[in-house]
C-alpha cells in the first residue's frame, strides 16, 4: 500500500485519469498521493479561494462551475476520465455532484468522501461507487491506538507505513499455473512468502470471499487473489506469473 | 534533665517506633482513609449505632425502657467520644509537629521553647476541632439534655458522604450573595408591609373593639401568616378595616413570594453550566486513567462511541454549544469550554488522574497548544493528536503527542489503492473501518500455556479458521523459519514465520479471523485444553 505500488502492479500499470473535484485538504492530499504513484491527476474547484490556496501550494487547479453539466463534461467526465473522487468539503456540494456526474456518466466509478454518518447512504443513494468515511477511520484508529496499540503500531510499521509489506490483487489469467488449481495446493504461503487475505471466486459472486471462509476455492481465470507480503515476494510470483504466460 | 529535652526524645523515639506508626495507619485506614477496605464495613456499624440509639431515644418517649437501655446509651458516647479522639489523633501528627518546631530552632541556633511548639500544635487539632464535621460529631456527643440527642442525627449526614455536596451548598451560598440587592430590598418591602400590616391591625382589631388581637407580637404573628398565604385562620379580622387589610396583604404577599422565587431561579440558571461542570469533575474523581476527548467533532464523536461500546470512561471538552448539547444528549460527559484553558485541564484531572487525552480539534493551532499544556501538566499522559496538515505532524510529534493520526492522509492512501486495485481495497478498508466481522487480533501465548515450545505447524490455526500475519517476539529472537521480519518499538515482527517456527510465551500471535474463532481461541489458551 505504500511506495512500491508501480512495479508489483506491473500487470496494470496503464496510468489511470482521475478527476479531482475539491481543492481542500482533503483533495489536494489525495491529489498528492496519487500523483506520487503515476496517476494523471486532474483537480478543479468551483471557489476561488480554494483554487488560490492550492496555487499557493504548488498544485495546479482549475476553477469550473460545478452546477454546469458542460464544464464537467470539458474536465472529462463521460469522457475521457476513469474516475471522479468528489472530495468537497460540504456534503450536499458532494451528493449534487455525485448526481450531476452519475447522470453524465453511468459506469464511471465515482469515490465520495462523507462528512457526517448519514450522508453515507445518501452518497450511496445518489449513484457513488465507493464512500469513504474519512473521520470513522481517524476515529477508529485512534482507538485502535489506545486500547489495541500491537496491532495498531503493526500496522502502522507495515502495512501502512514505509515498510515494503504491501496488500495487492492478483488477477488470475487463463494460461497461468493458478488456473484451475485449489487454492489449498498452492502453498502460496510457503513458496512465495505471500499471505492469502481473501479470494474473488467468481463461483460464489464477484463478492471478496475472506480466506477464513471454510470453502475450498478452484483458482479460474478472472478470479482475483488478494495477498499481502514483501515486495520482493511480489516480483518473484509476478516473473513465475509471466513465465507461465510465456 | 529538663522537660522539653524528655519531650523531644520522646517525640524522636515515637517517630522511629513502627508499631506507632502501624497503629496510626490502622486508625487512619478505619477512620479516614477513603480507598481502605475496612472503612465502608466501619461506616455502617456506625451508621447502626445512630440510627438504634435515635431509635431508642424516640420509642421512650411513650414506653418505658429497663436500664439496659442506659448502658447501651453509655456505650454508644463512649464509642463516639473514641471515634472522635481517634480522627483527632490521626488529623495531624503531634511529635512531627515537635521535631519540626525543634529543628526549626536547631537551624536558626535559638533554644527550642516547648509552649512554641504546644501552641502550634494546639492551633492543628484546633483546626480539625472546628472543621464542621467535628462540630457534627461534638454534637452527637455532647447533649447531656436528652430531647437534643436528636442531634445524632446529622451523625448521618457525614456517613452518608453529603459533605461531598458541600460544594452545592457553598454554590448556593454564592448565589444568594450574588443576588444581595435584589434580595436585601425584597427583604426591606417585605418589612414594610408586615409593619404597616401588623400596625394596622393591631389598631383595629383589639380586644376592645371586638377583634382576636391581644398584643403587638399577634399582630406580627398574623401579617406573616397572611403574607405568606399561609393563612392558619386561628385570628380572622372582625372590622371591615382588618379585611381591607387582609386583601391588601395577601396580594402583596402573593407578589413577594414569585419574585422571591423567579430572583432564586434565575441566579440558579445562570450558575448552571458551572453546577454541570463540578457534576462532571466530581464524577471523575472516583475515576483513573480515563479519556480526556477535546474536540466534539466528527473524529471526536467515532472515539467516543468506540469508548462507550466497550464501557470506558470519558470526558469531553467542546467550546461549541451544538457539539456539547449532542454530547449531553447521548449522555457522554461533557464540559463546555475551550480546551486551551490550561485550568479546565487540571479541573477534568490532567495531570493527576487522567490516563489519556485526544486532541481531535479541526483546527491544528488548538491542537498543538493543547498537547503542549497537557504535555507540561503530566509528563506520562498519553497523548494522540489530529494533524490536518501534513506539516503537522512534526510539530505534535515535538510538542510531545505521543501519536499523531491524520485523517486526510489515510484517505489519501485508501483512496490511492481504489484507483490501483479496487478489491484489495475491500479488504483494506475493512481492516481500517473496523467494521467487519474479520479481523486482526493479537492473541497472546501465555507461559507455560500448551502452546508454548509449540510449532506454529502443530497450532490448531486452520482448523480454528485464523490466518496468520506474523508473530511478535522480543527483539532479540532470529530464526531461519522467517524470510521477513520488521522492527517495532520494542518488539519484533515475524512476518509469515514457517510451520517449524517455534512460539514461546509472551509472544504475540497476530491472526486475520472472525471475532468468534479469536475469543474461542483464547479461551483455549486460558482454559489450558489443547484446542480442537
Amino acid at each position: 500500500m505504500s511506495g512500491g505500488a508501480d512495479n508489483k502492479a506491473g500487470i496494470f500499470s496503464q496510468a489511470k485519469r482521475i478527476v479531482i473535484v475539491g481543492a481542500g485538504a482533503v483533495g489536494l492530499e489525495v491529489a498528492r498521493q496519487l500523483t506520487e504513484r503515476g496517476e494523471v491527476v486532474r483537480i478543479v474547484d468551483d471557489r476561488e479561494s480554494g483554487v488560490e490556496k492550492a496555487k499557493a501550494k504548488g498544485f495546479s487547479v482549475e476553477r469550473i462551475n460545478l452546477q454546469d453539466d458542460e464544464e464537467l463534461k470539458r474536465v472529462g467526465i463521460g469522457g475521457e476520465a476513469d474516475i471522479l473522487f468528489a472530495l468537497l468539503d460540504e456534503d450536499a456540494s458532494n451528493v449534487f455532484l455525485v448526481i450531476s456526474a452519475r447522470a453524465i456518466a453511468p459506469e464511471l466509478p465515482i469515490v465520495s468522501i462523507s462528512g457526517a454518518h448519514d450522508t453515507i447512504e445518501r452518497l450511496h443513494a445518489a449513484g457513488a461507487t465507493k464512500v469513504i468515511d474519512p473521520y470513522r477511520i481517524s476515529g477508529y484508529k485512534i482507538y485502535e491506538r489506545m486500547h489495541r496499540p500491537m496491532i495498531a503500531e503493526t500496522l502502522e510499521h507495515t502495512v501502512f507505513g514505509k515498510v515494503n509489506l504491501d496488500i495487492a490483487e492478483i488477477h488470475v489469467q487463463k494460461d497461468s499455473f493458478l488456473h484451475g488449481k485449489y487454492l489449498d495446493e498452492l502453498f502460496i504461503e510457503e513458496r512465495y512468502n505471500l499471505i492469502v487475505l481473501g479470494v474473488v471466486d467468481r463461483e460464489y459472486g464477484d463478492q471478496l470471499v475472506f480466506a477464513t471462509d471454510p470453502k475450498r476455492h478452484r483458482m479460474d481465470s478472472g478470479d482475483i487473489l488478494v495477498v499481502i507480503g514483501p515486495e520482493e515476494a511480489f516480483v518473484k510470483f509476478h516473473r513465475d506469473l509471466n513465465a507461465d504466460n510465456k | 534533665m529538663k522537660v522539653s529535652d524528655l519531650v523531644i526524645r520522646l517525640a524522636y523515639e515515637m517517630d522511629e517506633s513502627e508499631a506507632y506508626a502501624r497503629a496510626k495507619q490502622a486508625a487512619y485506614d478505619l477512620l479516614e482513609n477513603p480507598h481502605s477496605r475496612i472503612r465502608p464495613y466501619f461506616d455502617l456499624l456506625m451508621m447502626a449505632l445512630v440510627l438504634s440509639s435515635v431509635f431508642l431515644l424516640l420509642y421512650s418517649v411513650k414506653h418505658h425502657l429497663g436500664a439496659w437501655s442506659g448502658w447501651f446509651e453509655n456505650m454508644v458516647v463512649s464509642f463516639f467520644i473514641l471515634e472522635y479522639l481517634g480522627r483527632m489523633w490521626v488529623y495531624s501528627s503531634t511529635h512531627r509537629i515537635i521535631l519540626d518546631e525543634y529543628e526549626k530552632s536547631e537551624l536558626i541556633n535559638q533554644p527550642f521553647r516547648l509552649s512554641k511548639a504546644l501552641w502550634s500544635i494546639l492551633r492543628s487539632k484546633w483546626s480539625y476541632i472546628s472543621s464542621p464535621m467535628a462540630i457534627i460529631d461534638l454534637l452527637a456527643i455532647l447533649p447531656s439534655y436528652r430531647p437534643l440527642r436528636i442531634l445524632r442525627l446529622f451523625l448521618l449526614f457525614r456517613l452518608f458522604k453529603m459533605f461531598r455536596y458541600a460544594h452545592s451548598i457553598q454554590q448556593f451560598g454564592s448565589v444568594l450573595r450574588e443576588k444581595r440587592i435584589e434580595l436585601f430590598s425584597l427583604f426591606t418591602f417585605l418589612m414594610f408591609v408586615l409593619l404597616v400590616g401588623s400596625s394596622v391591625i393591631y389598631l383595629f382589631e383589639s380586644p376592645e373593639s371586638g377583634g382576636q388581637v391581644e398584643g403587638f407580637f399577634e399582630g406580627i404573628y398574623w401579617s406573616l401568616v397572611t403574607l405568606s398565604t399561609v393563612g392558619y385562620g386561628d385570628i380572622t379580622p372582625q372590622s371591615f378595616e382588618g379585611r381591607l387589610v387582609t386583601m391588601v396583604l395577601i396580594i402583596s404577599g402573593l407578589g413577594v413570594l414569585s419574585f422571591f422565587t423567579s430572583i432564586i431561579v434565575s441566579a440558579f440558571q445562570e450558575k448552571m453550566g458551572e453546577v454541570r461542570d463540578r457534576r462532571v469533575a466530581m464524577l471523575l474523581e472516583k475515576k483513573k486513567g480515563y479519556t480526556v476527548i477535546c474536540g466534539f467533532g466528527r473524529v471526536g464523536q467515532v472515539v467516543a462511541e468506540y469508548l462507550s461500546r466497550d464501557k470506558l470512561p470519558f470526558v469531553i471538552i467542546d467550546s461549541d454549544g451544538e457539539a456539547v448539547e449532542l454530547a449531553r444528549r447521548l449522555g457522554y460527559l461533557v464540559v463546555e469550554g475551550k480546551s486551551e484553558r490550561i485550568g479546565l485541564l487540571q479541573m477534568l484531572g490532567v495531570g493527576r488522574s487522567a490516563g489519556k487525552i485526544l486532541c481531535l480539534t479541526g483546527d491544528d493551532v488548538v491542537n498543538v497548544y493543547v498537547t503542549l499544556s497537557a504535555r507540561q501538566l503530566d509528563e506520562k499522559i498519553t497523548i494522540i493528536s489530529r494533524a490536518n496538515q501534513r506539516q503537522s505532524v512534526d510539530k505534535l510529534m515535538h510538542a510531545g503527542a505521543n501519536h499523531a493520526i491524520e485523517p486526510f492522509k489515510i484517505v489519501g492512501l485508501i483512496a490511492g489503492e481504489y484507483v490501483g486495485q479496487p478489491v484489495a481495497f475491500e479488504a483494506i478498508h475493512g481492516i481500517v473501518m473496523g467494521e467487519n466481522d474479520i479481523t486482526l487480533e493479537a492473541i497472546r501465548v501465555p507461559p507455560g500455556s500448551w502452546l508454548d515450545g509449540k510449532t506454529i505447524g502443530e497450532a490448531p490455526l486452520e482448523e480454528m479458521r485464523l490466518i496468520l500475519f506474523g508473530v511478535t517476539t522480543p527483539m532479540n529472537r532470529s530464526s531461519n523459519h522467517v524470510r521477513n521480519h520488521f522492527d517495532l518499538e520494542s518488539q519484533r515482527f515475524q512476518f509469515n514465520p514457517g510451520a517449524d517456527f517455534v512460539l514461546l510465551g509472551d509472544d504475540i500471535l497476530l491472526v486475520f479471523g472472525h471475532k468468534y474463532s479469536v475469543s474461542h481461541m483464547r479461551q483455549q489458551l486460558k482454559s489450558g485444553r489443547m484446542g480442537r
